[in-house]
């Protein structure tokens, strides 16, 4: 549904995109993640054909954005992360307008705007002027908005940036039902745990240039590569870590709350004759799981060093 | 839907007017302006009535509306180039610094579109107040002496000045990123067009040939500014010794408008210019009538040439607007170099 290859953007000197490729097949939801300026807003511009490209190209839905933007515009609805509303328009005339600038007829745009404000929650607001709105309601307006010509494809920059927690949690509902509508959805975000939770696949930008992209699940495995143990042992860390250190499937030792944390390479089996070794030695232990890797672990290490 | 009503169809109008009519804003607008034009022709007619009161006869009238006529299509037009240039130079920089500009592009609206409607609500608003001001020009008929031929032609030649203003502030809020230095250069040309081209007429003014058959008339340049056909128009008379020397050194400078007696009372109004420096002085032929005598739009009517020279430019403006509002300009030359068909 969208593919991205070999992207680069450059202003003067600086190097905002460095041979970005991605690909997002058709009912994805693809987390688009890194630090401030990495490139995100930059990426989902080319594909919103609001930005050239200096080199590369991108495709939503077999449309090229350089050469067919009206296509592009059809195909996708865009929320930007800033965005302004107008003066003196109230919420239903405000999709209204979208709707007319998308060319829908009159007889259905009033209850396009109908549903779309039911869909974001706003159908009490319908007849509020949009400027006086909360800044969370406007994001789900504006997330409206880009619905309004019904696009297969939604890129939404940072939908859930300045919203108190609740808003975040209605906003990721949102998203979900969005989901389950087919829609393929790209999201940059920096709010990891729910990204982890929301998404089929992700990528991580850093400087510009693609550090991982995949299925959620496989970036996290590919990144957070060897396994690890949180061992609890009673008044014995310095002796147990003393024992583990020298084992040739341990990779590092430290010490987290009071807690013996420790990289490993191998299966159940490596696990177990730790296990073993320690409880041979005499360390008295008390707990002993293994760590799952999460995105933020993949994000800490796809972004802080060069892969 | 076909092309035409396609481009008609515009739904950035009927925002903009509900925007712009539900603030104050506009009724003020509005009645500033009638209660400025009306204070004009009031003062006018004051001073009309204290000259009139011991001798008034049917000439003297109808020579009073031209007057009354004369100042009120001037100061119209004076008070659009201080109105138009205000309508239009935020239109597209507003949108950028609210940050709905991209929205917009991100709409199957072509970035034309976007101007059309932004140039068309400004527009409306304009011929709003000239359709407003149309009572107080009826005040003119009183008097007699203006045909409404005439009224009608002045009015053309204001709203397709408005229009061009209009279509420049267009141009300066798509060029500049900011509402501000969009509105300074807004005016900058609306200067330049109503007084600068005037300007440029005693300052550059057109070499008297003595052998010429035909009267000399000013530098085609100075036919830009909207006041040169008003002034024809209202006075239904030629322009008299502006933008004109003699064999080159004979320098004019300053004059305005002065209005003499005629044998029968009637007064005629005509451009004067004051003359400095030394130099021959011939006697060539005398322009007369409301047409050009001479040069680029010989024989055409002052109107004519300035409705012509403004919609040219109105024209190039909206070119150069419509190609640098895209965010991903489409240039003919870019797309062969990249190799499409």
């Amino acid at each position: 549904m969208i593919t991205v290859e070999g992207l680069t953007k450059i202003y003067g000197n600086r190097t905002a995109l460095d041979n970005v490729s991605f690909e997002v097949p058709k009912g994805e939801i693809f987390g688009f993640v890194g630090p401030n300026g990495a490139g995100k807003t930059t990426t989902l511009r080319i594909l919103a054909a609001l930005l050239e490209p200096t080199s590369g190209r991108a495709l939503v839905d077999g449309a090229d954005v350089i050469e067919h933007p009206d296509l592009v515009h059809e195909r996708l609805g865009y929320m930007p992360d800033f965005f302004g509303v107008y003066d003196q328009l109230t919420a239903g005339e405000y999709l209204d307008f979208y709707a007319a600038c998308y060319r829908l007829p009159k007889a259905r745009r009033k209850k396009i705007a109908d549903d779309l404000l039911e869909l974001v929650g706003l159908s009490d607001r319908r007849d509020q002027a949009v400027d006086t709105l909360s800044r969370g309601l406007k994001q789900r307006l504006c997330l409206a908005r880009a619905l309004v010509h019904d696009p297969a494809v939604l890129l939404l920059d940072e939908p859930a940036s300045g919203l108190d927690p609740r808003a975040r949690v209605e906003m990721r509902e949102i998203l979900k039902e969005l989901q389950t509508m087919g829609k393929t959805i790209v999201i940059s975000s920096h709010i990891l745990p729910e990204l982890t939770e929301l998404c089929t696949m992700i990528g991580i930008i850093d400087q510009g240039r693609m550090r991982a992209t995949g299925p959620v699940h496989d970036v996290i495995r590919q990144l957070t590569a060897g396994r690890r143990l949180r061992i609890t042992v009673l008044g014995q860390k310095e002796e147990a870590a003393a024992v583990l250190k020298p084992l040739s499937a341990i990779h590092e030792v430290v010490m987290v709350n009071g807690t013996i944390e420790a990289q490993y390479d191998g299966d159940d089996a490596a696990a177990a004759g730790i296990l073993q070794t320690l409880i041979a030695a005499g360390i008295k232990v008390s707990g002993f799981s293994q760590l799952e890797g999460g995105l933020e672990d993949a994000f800490m290490k796809a972004t802080s060093e060069d892969i | 839907m076909n092309r035409i009503t396609i481009a008609l169809w515009n739904p950035i109008v009927s925002k903009e007017y509900r925007s712009r009519m539900r603030t104050w804003r506009s009724p003020l607008a509005m009645t500033v302006y009638i209660l400025l034009l009306g204070g004009v022709g009031w003062a006018i007619f004051s001073s009309t009535a204290a000259t009139a009161r011991n001798s008034f006869n049917g000439a003297q009238a109808a020579n009073y509306g031209q007057v009354l006529f004369l100042w009120l299509i001037l100061f119209q037009m004076v008070l659009l180039a201080f109105i138009t240039p205000a309508l239009t130079s935020g239109a597209v920089s507003s949108e950028r610094e609210r940050q709905t500009i991209d929205l917009l592009f991100v709409t199957k609206l072509p970035a034309f579109s976007i101007l059309w409607g932004k140039l068309l609500a400004s527009m409306s608003f304009v011929i709003l107040l000239l359709l407003l001001s149309v009572p107080i020009f009826s005040l003119v008929f009183l008097f007699g002496g203006i045909e409404l031929d005439q009224v009608l032609i002045a009015f053309l030649v204001t709203a397709v000045a408005a229009l061009t203003l209009g279509i420049i502030g267009l141009a300066c809020s798509t060029a500049f990123k900011r509402t501000l230095p969009a509105t300074v250069s807004a005016y900058g040309a609306a200067f330049v067009l109503l007084a600068g081209s005037l300007l440029f007429g005693l300052l550059f003014p057109t070499d008297i040939n003595p052998n010429a058959t035909r009267a000399p008339a000013p530098p085609a340049v100075t036919y830009l500014s909207p006041i040169l056909p008003l002034v024809v128009i209202g006075t239904n008379g030629p322009i008299n010794g502006y933008g004109i020397r003699n064999g080159g050194n004979y320098l004019t400078q300053g004059g305005g408008m002065a209005c003499s007696s005629g044998p029968n009372g009637v007064q005629s109004c005509y451009m004067t210019t004051v003359p400095i420096g030394k130099g021959f002085v011939g006697q060539p032929p005398q322009p007369s009538g409301t047409t050009i005598p001479s040069g680029l739009f010989s024989g055409w009517q002052y109107w004519q040439a300035t409705i012509t020279m403004q919609l040219a430019i109105a024209l190039v403006a909206l070119i150069l607007s419509a190609l640098l509002l895209p965010p991903i300009r489409q240039l003919p030359w870019r797309r062969r170099a990249r190799g499409v068909g």
